[in-house]
């Protein structure tokens, strides 16, 4: 499932984020050797503070298991600012309906970690599916990507190839990068789809999304939700009447009576029923 | 009706409340504001097509400062349709006595970063049942997008500073590609003799349009001819 996370949406899904530069440093800077600024385990460049969108992809579970951030190509984006070397030295394409992707990456571990390269292929044109429909409801007609020599490969073979190339491939790291042109077409869609064999709406509800991670965040904590509620009143006061019938000393009763006062007046503040047991 | 290019109205304030009317007759809408900032010259524009009575309540109660079809779909890449600004107690507060003024909460907001820091915003309203909006939304968002980079450019280009500095530089292929169109090359044509596909040809064309802030590539040639970026034929 796909979730797109923007500015507007971002301050419910801070865990997500995380996760995704989590993800992002694992693959560009330990896999590919890309020199990206990692802290904290985490990849965050100057463009993660220009509000860019991320298409986000998640397994059943709410792992992040693929991502691809856009930006406008009206402003501030990677090929204008810091990959123009990929561009020959030329200045960027700029238009209202062409948006640039950068950083588009697959778990490539989580999913094939049992040799399964069909979940990776799978991720991938979800990922795809995703980002070509989010960007054509948005008015966009193409796409800019910059990408290394293997995901230009494994959208040749998803039937997803580029139409074209801007700039050339440059040396990055352990590999190449290079940025390719994808329209975002129906067809180009239709193509993915029918390849992955991928049919429904690919978009989760961001309210099932969040119930999602509180439910596995609270699974991995070991916690039961407390059930801090289902104590009424009326079983705190029988608590009390049985602790003050069973005092055997006059200080055992006075103790319990003194509990039993102190529990009526929280009772009454009912911002502290919570506290009681 | 066809757009016209703003650079071609007479100059003066009023153009960009015209240029918002034609919006609206284009593409069946209500009402279209445009409000953006220019970091470089210091300045805050703003232009709308609604009435004087909304425009004198909006500013009464200081929307301005909390209306979040401003301050929040200005930090989003994407048209943001307000529907997803519903639960944000601003939206209810700028829109809850709208409807008494013939505003409709229906609307999408189309943000626009440019190079310099700038941002700007259209916005467009339509009252019309849901089904319909979405339709329509769908129809005219990609057209929309354009025409919204088009006024803020072009506002954003108003003073004379932005005006020596705001002139985003022409890639070689976009001007050949210009210049193999003013020599009444087809896309195709084009294509076949620099050896990419037609729809390359396309994005670069276009590119090179907005860059010259032209609305039709016949313009943008005349723009690229008197500007000495490719040659007369």
């Amino acid at each position: 499932m796909i979730i797109v996370i923007d500015a507007l949406n971002k301050h419910r899904f801070g865990d997500l984020l995380a996760d995704m530069y989590r993800l992002r440093a694992r693959v560009f800077g330990d896999r590919l050797g890309w020199e990206v600024e990692i802290k904290d385990g985490m990849e965050i460049d100057q463009f993660d503070r220009l509000d860019p969108a991320y298409v986000i992809g998640l397994d059943d579970e709410g792992h992040v298991v693929s991502c691809v951030r856009a930006l406008q190509t009206t402003g501030p984006h990677m090929l204008s600012d810091v990959f123009q070397v990929i561009l020959d030295g030329e200045p960027p394409l700029r238009s209202a309906r062409l948006w640039e992707s950068t950083r588009f990456c697959v778990d490539t571990q989580r999913l094939a970690g049992n040799g399964n390269m069909k979940a990776v292929s799978l991720a991938t044109c979800e990922l795809m599916i995703g980002s070509l429909e989010y960007a054509r409801r948005s008015g966009i007609s193409d796409i800019v990507t910059v990408i290394d020599p293997v995901m230009d490969r494994v959208l040749k073979r998803s039937d997803n190839a580029p139409y074209g190339y801007v700039g050339s491939t440059k040396p990055m790291g352990k590999v190449s990068a290079m940025a390719a042109l994808l329209d975002c077409t129906e067809e180009r869609i239709g193509r993915v789809r029918a390849f992955s064999g991928i049919h429904g709406d690919v978009f989760a509800d961001e309210d099932a999304v969040r119930a999602l991670l509180d439910a596995r965040r609270a699974r991995e904590a070991g916690m039961v939700p407390a059930a801090v509620s289902q104590v009424s009143q009326d079983d705190i006061m029988s608590y009390c009447e049985d602790q003050i019938r069973a005092a055997e000393t006059p200080e055992d009763r006075a103790a319990a009576l003194a509990l039993a006062q102190v529990l009526a007046r929280k009772a009454q503040a009912p911002r502290h029923a919570g506290k009681l047991h | 009706m066809e757009l016209i290019d703003l650079s071609s109205l007479p100059n003066g304030e009023g153009r960009f409340t015209t240029f918002l009317d034609q919006i609206c007759a284009r593409f069946e809408l209500d009402h279209a504001a445009y409000a953006g900032t220019n970091p470089i010259a210091g300045t805050i524009h703003g232009y709308v097509n609604y009435s004087d009575d909304w425009k004198s309540h909006y500013v009464e109660h200081g929307f301005h400062r909390i209306d979040p079809t401003l301050h929040m779909a200005s930090r989003s890449i994407a048209p943001v349709d307000w529907r997803r600004l519903e639960r944000d107690e601003n939206f209810q507060k700028v829109f809850r006595n709208a409807g008494d003024f013939g505003i409709s909460d229906q609307g999408l907001t189309i943000p626009v970063r440019g190079p310099f820091g700038d941002i700007g915003m259209l916005s467009v309203t339509r009252n019309c049942p849901l089904p319909e909006w979405d339709k329509l939304k769908e129809h005219i968002i990609g057209e929309l997008q354009s025409v919204a980079v088009h006024v803020h450019d072009t506002v954003m280009r108003s003073d004379v500073l932005s005006q020596v500095l705001r002139f985003p530089p022409l890639s070689t292929r976009e001007k050949e590609i210009l210049q193999w169109t003013a020599a009444g090359k087809s896309q195709q044509d084009v294509g076949d003799i620099l050896g990419i596909s037609h729809r390359t040809v396309e994005v670069h064309l276009r590119s090179a349009r907005e860059k010259l802030y032209a609305l039709t590539t016949p313009q943008a040639i005349g723009r690229a001819i008197a500007l000495g970026l490719i040659y007369p034929l």
